[in-house]
């Protein structure tokens, strides 16, 4: 066991650890952050993704001792005083969850996208979001969600591709 | 804490972080084999929880500045560190002009995430045979770095790779980086099929040096058999050039002569076709660069 303190949505959050535990535990049963899913285990789904350091993890592939002294972001810590974040209510505008299970990770992966890349192409957005799944199958209106947050920044009507879209 | 199952949880073990080559090869001479590498994780942890590894030791070596080193000295090729990682690779753009094959063999490994912790040389030490980057690193001539005990060596990353999860690597001995000899004049690239899964049921790696006399080509195949290999007879077929005549006789030796294996991913009959399709595709997307 050793103690290791991470920095959690700007708090610092100290809590003894075994060497073999995974980041993806110590946030969900270690300090209760309950929005960081378990699913796959194993890399592949995304749903435990976090941002350590500015960057995108998958949690399940990182050990807990790994993130001691670290800046770690999950969903609750991209939105200032509880208002939600353009992306976050453009998801909820777009319908862009279903059943709820991966909308976190994508809302974080997505705000993170359009963060470094303000104004992401289709291609843009399926490259960086590759490591995700929703299995209720929101892509769509994911990528509406997306496109109204790029083009609300600059005032352009909706590309071609995604009007199309939005008319299925 | 996890649902019980041996999938979710890892094994008991014991983690060092390092900061110093000596350090890690203090470690290494201490526990031997039962102690395991580092890089980003991504295959050590995953292998953990199958329980395919169980090491007493996890040595981490993503903070040790010597491993860190991405080099590439003019006209000296390119050496690149063991805690060097796809993104470092890709983003930084050192592949992108001369060694392109390289390039796009890692710009489709996994997704961003996953290359964000994945280094090179973890993925080249995974020897899964269906992994991308032995391929193009043999079609590169690369070769690895060595230290050991017995102190250093360097082997070609073609005689590297043993085997399905099987390097040329004793106990206490590490890989320290790869290096890449210079590229001049040459054309790379790379092309898989996965099927719509993360692995490749087949990958192919070219190389075609254009200037002068000495023409040479280099075409090596992946994830078809346990070890990458190179066809002398696809080789043969191009080096004058790649035109439509020469891409159909070079994509059907390909499916005639480059042996395969049936597996739970693929049947020998199905990658023989792939390796077709794939050679059709990588030299068609050359010839019209």
């Amino acid at each position: 066991m050793r103690e290791i303190s991470v920095i959690v949505n700007g708090r610092a959050r100290k809590r003894m650890i075994k060497d073999n535990e995974l980041l993806l535990d110590f946030l969900r049963e270690k300090i209760e952050v309950r929005s960081v899913k378990a699913a796959c285990w194993r890399g592949e789904c995304g749903l435990c993704t976090v941002l350590m350091d500015g960057h995108l993890v998958k949690s399940c592939l990182v050990l807990a001792v790994e993130a001691d002294r670290r800046d770690v972001r999950t969903v609750e810590g991209i939105a200032d005083d509880g208002e939600l974040t353009p992306i976050q209510s453009a998801f909820v505008r777009h319908g862009a969850a279903q059943c709820g299970f991966c909308t976190p990770a994508w809302v974080l992966a997505t705000h993170e996208l359009l963060r470094s890349n303000p104004h992401p192409s289709d291609a843009d957005l399926v490259e960086a979001t590759s490591g995700l799944v929703c299995r209720c199958g929101t892509y769509n209106q994911i990528r509406e969600a997306v496109a109204e947050v790029s083009e609300t920044k600059t005032g352009r009507q909706p590309r071609e591709s995604l009007a199309r879209t939005h008319r299925q | 804490m996890s649902f019980g199952s041996p999938y979710t949880t890892l094994p008991d073990f014991e983690y060092h972080r390092p900061t110093s080559l000596d350090e890690v090869l203090g470690l290494l001479r201490q526990y031997g084999d039962e102690a395991k590498l580092m890089g980003g994780g991504v295959g050590l942890i995953a292998f953990m929880k199958e329980r395919l590894m169980s090491p007493a030791h996890v040595i981490d070596v993503k903070e040790v500045k010597e491993l860190k080193m991405l080099n590439s000295p003019p006209g000296k090729g390119l050496s690149i560190g063991a805690a060097v990682t796809l993104s470092e690779l890709l983003e930084g753009g050192v592949l992108k002009k001369d060694y392109t094959v390289l390039h796009e063999a890692l710009a489709r490994v996994a997704d961003p995430m996953i290359r964000r912790r994945a280094t090179l040389v973890g993925n080249l030490c995974e020897a899964i045979p269906w992994v991308d980057s032995p391929p193009a690193l043999i079609a590169l001539d690369a070769t690895v770095a060595i230290v050991g005990p017995e102190g250093k060596r360097t082997v070609p990353v073609s005689g590297f790779v043993r085997g399905p999860v099987d390097i040329d690597l004793g106990p206490s001995e590490m890989v320290t980086a790869v290096g890449i000899p210079q590229v001049k004049g040459a054309q790379g690239a790379f092309e898989k099929f996965t099927g719509g899964s993360e692995f490749s049921l087949a990958s192919v790696a070219v190389m075609m040096s254009n200037g002068g006399r000495n023409r040479k080509a280099r075409v090596v195949y992946g994830a078809v058999n346990s070890t990458p290999i190179r066809s002398a007879q696809v080789e043969e077929a191009i080096k004058d050039g790649i035109t439509p005549g020469s891409v159909r006789k070079a994509a059907d030796l390909a499916s005639e002569k480059v042996e395969c294996v049936d597996d739970v991913l693929a049947t020998a009959a199905y990658r023989k076709h792939l390796l077709k399709v794939i050679t059709v595709k990588v030299l068609r997307r050359m010839m019209s660069q």
